[in-house]
């Protein structure tokens, strides 16, 4: 079997497969983002509780492999509730993604200058108000490019819910390989896969990016 | 309007306002100078709360302002503050600049908001770039669209923390005179400036601070031409050579 073959004989499988890898990420980075907005606030807020809270979920996300975090989140819920391997998978990666989000929103907030909130107040608008209308469009803004970047880690980690019986882009390499014996060319062609999703929305960002310095620029008041 | 009583602030240990006791009426335009470091930012930040003091009571029309913070919000729309450094929100045009709190916070609508910034930039003198960002913007223009942003809320006073001190030398006078105009209309403003000319010629009150006191308070002509104080007439000795 040639590589084209091996292209053509997987096509149809590693598709689908793609499309799944496609929704797997898209709910667990939208998920994932609502977390790390969520925990960025607790780690800029006063309060103690809700900071220990915060730094707490960081370092244990950090400091253990993915791997683990979705095998526990797997088979330790599977205690409780059963979760198909879909729901479980959107839920580790996004409690996975949610930690370096939160980071990544925490920074750009408190990288916007802090005249921004001064002024806010001065004008009479409460702390809340201001964040909202003042501060995280600055700082949105601020986090796209770590963002981007983050999304991109959290497609390729989504090949990891194979091992907890997922349908996605990388169980459908395994699959192919454990019937072709072509090992090396199946990887090959599964991985043009991830990087052709990873090029579509790389391109997709820079759109985005351009738009939002086409409209607004500049980040001196 | 505005009577300051006993107040006193420390930084950790740094005892940065001592005992101050300050009355300002009415329409009336007070200029605070004072070398580096003698607590000018600091009194200023301390009339809308920016910063709190550790001791003493500060009157803003009539209320004390060591309240909650509802109306705290409250008393900051009655009292207008102007940067050294502008502090234009950079993600927003001149004009939204200008009608985003008359609208979120005084429930203005937009419409009548917008007459009234296009007003305050026409008077300001900068109806033309109400479309503009301010990273598209000299000095001078932004520091104008800042007091029109202040304007807008229709404050009863106005803060000025060294408004011209970030600006080229050839931008200040545009800034000082919409200030000028300002005072002629009988805002009651509280200016800290290095700016003596403005001292001389907009102030009815001087006030002299060092090393967190108030050495010495008074008219322009008794400050500049008649000093009682030692240290006054060091400062003002200095200004003049
Ligand atoms: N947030 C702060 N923490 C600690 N010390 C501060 C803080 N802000 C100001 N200070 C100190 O308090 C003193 C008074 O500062 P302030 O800014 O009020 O002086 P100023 O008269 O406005 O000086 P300048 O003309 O340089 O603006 C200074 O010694 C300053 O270093
Ligand atoms: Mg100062």
């Amino acid at each position: 079997m040639t590589l084209l073959e091996i292209f053509q004989t997987t096509f149809i499988g590693f598709s689908k497969a793609a499309w799944q890898t496609v929704l797997l990420t898209f709910w667990s980075l939208l998920v994932g983002t609502a977390i790390g907005l969520v925990f960025a606030f607790c780690k800029i807020s006063s309060n103690k509780l809700l900071n220990g809270l915060a730094q707490l979920y960081i370092t244990v996300i950090r400091g253990t492999p993915l791997i683990v975090q979705i095998f526990a989140i797997y088979f330790g819920l599977a205690e409780f509730i059963v979760l198909d391997s879909f729901t479980a998978g959107v839920f580790a990666l996004a409690i996975h993604a949610g930690a370096y989000i939160a980071e990544i929103f925490r920074g750009a907030i408190q990288a916007v200058d802090s005249g921004q909130m001064e002024a806010a107040r001065s004008l009479g608008m409460s702390y809340s108000l201001a964040m909202r209308l003042i501060i995280l469009p600055q700082a949105f803004r601020r986090s796209i490019p770590p963002l981007g970047n983050q999304f991109i880690i959290g497609l390729k980690d989504s090949s990891l819910v194979a091992y907890i019986g997922g349908t996605e882009l990388w169980s459908a390499g395994l699959g192919a390989a454990a019937d072709n014996f072509k090992q090396f060319e199946t990887y090959f062609i599964n991985g043009l896969y991830y990087l052709a999703l990873i090029l579509l929305f790389t391109g997709l960002l820079r759109q985005l990016e351009r738009r939002l310095q086409v409209e607004k620029r500049g980040t001196q008041g | 309007m505005i009577s300051i009583k006993g107040l006193d602030k420390w930084y950790n240990s740094l005892h940065v306002l001592r005992d101050i006791n300050l009355q300002v009426d009415e329409g009336e335009v007070v200029v605070l100078i004072g070398a580096s470091g003698s607590g000018k930012s600091t009194l200023l930040r301390c009339l809308n709360r920016l910063e709190r003091a550790d001791r003493g009571e500060i009157h803003i029309l009539g209320r004390e302002i060591n309240q909650t913070d509802k109306d705290l919000d409250q008393l900051r729309q009655q009292v207008g503050m102007v940067f050294q450094h502008f502090h234009l929100f950079p993600h927003m045009t001149v004009i939204e600049n200008v009608i985003e709190a008359p609208i979120h916070v005084k429930k203005m609508n937009r419409r009548a908001a917008e007459r009234l910034a296009t007003e305050l930039l026409q008077k300001v003198g900068l109806a033309d770039k109400m479309h503009s960002y301010p990273h598209s913007l000299s000095g001078g223009q932004k520091q104008r669209v800042a007091i029109a942003r202040a304007l807008a809320m229709q404050p009863r006073v106005m803060l000025f923390d060294e408004p011209t001190s970030a600006l080229d030398p050839e931008l200040v006078g545009e800034v000082l005179s919409v200030m000028k105009e300002l005072a002629q209309d009988g805002m009651t403003m509280v200016v800290v400036t290095h700016e003596m000319g403005f001292a001389r010629e907009v102030a009815d009150k001087v006030v002299y601070m060092d090393e967190g006191r108030i050495i010495e308070q008074g008219t322009p002509e008794q400050i500049f031409g008649a000093p009682q104080e030692e240290r006054t007439q060091r400062f003002v000795s200095q200004i003049y050579n």
